[in-house]
């Protein structure tokens, strides 16, 4: 249990909360959208620091997914609130 | 060699935490979606460097810092592009910033 | 110890925070995105948990493509909610049915408890085997053959990655098989427009009616 990954993961579990609370109150529904896309840049660095603390770095290929699927729901929740479909914006 | 190695990983990982909890009071206090993407994007660079430069620097396999360099690069190149993104979507549907409410539409979106 | 404990103590309060907020908010497009944040808190927690293989089977799930389903639904039906009354009997129903569920979880044994039962049988002897199973072990194991229960050993460092991937393996196909097959159907579904171009009044703004920006 090293202090600094102690002290890592303290800092990202209070970041989680603080996005959380954005997203629970952000007046617009884009303020939701960059809450959940921080929260997940976020748990990214909370699974990488977990996988050190437990001694299993075989985690990293679980945030390295992860920081794609991020991604990739981002752009997919922007599709949909511009056009209204996924399939859309396509020539 | 350890001593470096752990002076080294306080140098680097509690500044990356430090930073990403910034990232999140900057989300909480700040006014403006717009502001509030600014302090997002401290957290998802900055923050996220020295933290996972910071993890390259413990005992591990090789693969262990490949997989880390690579998440690194993934999220230098997608946390940007997601940020340009948002900001496209929310400013071309109308949403305006709040000390800028008559702000024009941009020309793109009144030719299509 | 009490600092891992800390660890779960924090997600799950988090789980619980964001579960009130589901339910208490009104607005229909920010619960979209706060079950899309309760599946990563969920995730997180599995990881937490030790079992890899479900913690990212609810962040892709759960976080990906629930969440875009959701918004799908409200894109079809309207993101504002219907009001409904509050009703003291619907709250007793609700307080009895958790109290009962309560009461019943107060049997079962301590959280890694060594002599609860599933610790104890067979089945989880071989489990337990499989998974790089040291040369002390065989020990502790007078009365099972050790010849037989070795012949369990597998050699991922995971014992629910083996049950998975290995004991289970055809159940894990076919799984695939599912998931595979759904994916296909949604893309068939979502993706038959593709050739269509969209004009702009064609396109459905599915923002709650007070969060309209002013146009």
């Amino acid at each position: 249990m090293k202090a600094y990954l102690v002290v890592a993961i303290a800092g990202v579990l209070v970041t989680m909360a603080m996005a959380l609370v954005r997203a629970a109150r952000g007046p617009s529904v884009y303020d939701r959208i960059l809450a959940v896309n921080s929260f997940g840049t976020v748990t990214v660095l909370f699974i990488s620091v977990l996988g050190f603390l437990l001694g299993r770095p075989d985690f990293l290929d679980l945030a390295l997914l992860y920081a794609l699927l991020n991604f990739v729901g981002t752009i997919a929740i922007l599709k949909y609130f511009k056009y209204g479909n996924l399939a859309a914006g396509e020539d | 060699m350890d001593a470096i190695r752990e002076a080294l990983s306080w140098l680097f990982i509690v500044p990356g935490a430090l930073l990403c909890v910034t990232g999140g009071i900057g989300l909480l206090r700040l006014p403006d979606f717009y502001a509030r993407m600014h302090a997002a994007g401290v957290t998802d660079t900055l923050g996220t460097a020295l933290v996972l430069v910071g993890l390259m620097l413990q005992p591990a396999d090789w693969t262990v810092t490949v997989k880390l360099a690579v998440i690194l690069f993934f999220l230098y190149v997608t946390s940007p592009t997601a940020a340009h993104a948002l900001i496209h979507a929310a400013y071309t549907s109308g949403h305006r910033p709040e000390f800028a409410k008559d702000a024009p539409l941009p020309r793109e979106v009144e030719s299509r | 110890m009490i600092g891992e404990q800390l660890i779960g103590v924090i997600l799950l309060a988090l789980l619980a925070l964001t579960a009130i907020t589901i339910a208490r908010l009104r607005n229909l497009l920010a619960t979209a995105m706060l079950s899309g944040i309760f599946s990563l808190l969920g995730a997180c927690w599995m990881l937490f948990l030790d079992a890899p293989d479900v913690a990212f089977t609810e962040a892709a799930v759960g976080a990906g493509i629930s969440t875009i389903l959701i918004l799908a639904t409200l894109c079809v039906v309207g993101a504002d909610e219907k009001q409904v009354q509050e009703s003291p009997l619907a709250l007793l129903v609700v307080l009895v049915a958790g109290g009962v569920l309560v009461y019943g979880t107060l049997d079962m044994p301590r959280f890694g408890d060594p002599n609860a039962p599933a610790h104890q049988s067979l089945v989880t002897q071989a489990y337990l085997y499989s998974a790089n199973a040291p040369a002390e072990h065989r020990e502790t194991q007078p009365s099972r053959d050790a010849h037989e229960l070795e012949t369990f050993a597998v050699g991922i460092p995971n014992t629910v990655t083996t049950v998975l991937a290995s004991f289970r393996g055809y159940d894990t196909m076919g799984e695939t098989a599912v998931i595979f097959t759904a994916g296909l159907g949604v893309v068939v579904i979502l993706g038959g427009a593709r050739h269509r171009r969209f004009e702009p009044s064609e396109t459905v703004d599915i923002t709650p009616s007070d969060e309209r920006p002013e146009a």
